[in-house]
């Protein structure tokens, strides 16, 4: 038993988490990323009066933040 | 016989004998003794499970033999499941120390999961947000706590929020990642449990209830449908076992995933 200490199993979450866990990982990165640049677009939106074009913007740029860090957090290194 | 007819007929006989169709109101059940609210249906099963669990465990291991018997066998199978497949493997070597934690996490909400469908129980605890808020709030106290302690407050909070890139793209990555880290993780912890709790709750009450409400119906033609209704509410009891298990895993998991985060070196 003592054998199959595998060393490299220390927690880092590169490699070896769960399939669940980076699914979920990955899910809440996208919906963050879009909700809370969205949600500064629309903050934006009210201060400025831009009709809808800064939410467009800012969920834009949330969903291209959270493909980022899902590319860096979750995609080989 | 136009089908209006029958469908007018099954509502009106519906609104005066049963609740149907079933609505939030169902899972906000009255209190016990008269008129004091605070020990309901839900209290007790909590207390039901936590005994349940506590004098199985305690049974299970009082005598322990090297040739288990049958209940030493499924306490190890489960203390032994959360600790080597959830625990060891997720956080690693130093995830022993959550099992106890993972395996006890595990056990409770599988249980409440499953009164669910154990027959004259039939529902869960966890479909009332309460239940599900109060395990999500241990969790993400427990990894924060465990993330901060062995790092300190500030290089924790790097660690989490702060991924290797350039300068300037910092400002849109830190508050996705805060949001994702600190606000979604406990959210959707709640949320999950509890949505997938609610709504198997609600489908059999439809099917089981929609049976009564169509053997119930005047025309001759509808009664029959109301065996269908209730083969659908017994194949879906089945499903809800399943998802009742599933959910279970699918918390104890994030919570593992979630402390092994914490812990990790910075990314």
């Amino acid at each position: 038993m003592a054998g199959d200490q595998s060393p490299q199993r220390n927690g880092r979450p590169d490699g070896n988490e769960s399939g669940a866990g980076q699914g979920w990982v990955a899910m809440s990165y996208l919906i963050s990323g879009i909700a809370v640049w969205g949600f500064i677009g629309w903050l934006v939106d009210r201060w400025l009066g831009l009709g809808g074009v800064a939410i467009a913007i800012g969920s834009l740029v949330g969903a291209a933040g959270g493909v980022y860090l899902i590319l860096r957090r979750l995609g080989s290194p | 016989m136009g089908g209006d007819a029958v469908v007018a007929e099954t509502v009106v006989l519906a609104q005066d004998d049963l609740p149907f169709p079933p609505s939030v109101e169902d899972f906000y059940l009255p209190g016990l003794f008269g008129a004091y609210p605070w020990i309901t249906k839900f209290t007790l099963l909590v207390w039901l499970a936590v005994a349940a669990i506590i004098i199985f465990f305690l049974v299970a291991y009082r005598k322990p033999k090297l040739v288990p018997t049958f209940g030493q066998w499924i306490a190890e199978s489960i203390y032994g499941f959360a600790r080597k497949n959830i625990a060891e493997d997720l956080i690693g070597h130093e995830g022993v120390r959550f099992a106890p934690y993972l395996a006890s996490l595990f056990c409770f909400i599988l249980l409440t999961n499953l009164f669910g469908i154990i027959p004259f129980i039939q529902i869960s605890p966890n479909s009332h947000i309460a239940f599900p808020i109060v395990l999500a709030v241990i969790s993400y106290v427990l990894f924060n706590y465990v993330g901060i302690r062995r790092y300190g407050f500030a290089r924790y909070m790097k660690n989490s929020l702060i991924l290797p890139a350039p300068f300037f793209v910092q400002p849109i990555l830190i508050p996705i990642e805060f949001v994702s880290t600190f606000l979604i993780r406990p959210f959707t912890l709640a949320v999950r449990l509890f949505a997938n709790m609610f709504a198997g709750h609600v489908i059999l009450l439809v099917f089981t209830l929609g049976g009564v409400v169509l053997f119930n119906a005047d025309s001759i033609f509808v009664k029959p449908i109301s065996l269908v209704s209730w083969a659908m509410a017994i194949a879906l009891t089945f499903l809800e076992a399943l998802v009742a298990i599933l959910q279970a895993y699918v918390f104890v998991v994030l919570t593992a995933s979630y402390v092994s985060g914490a812990l990790a070196e910075e990314h």
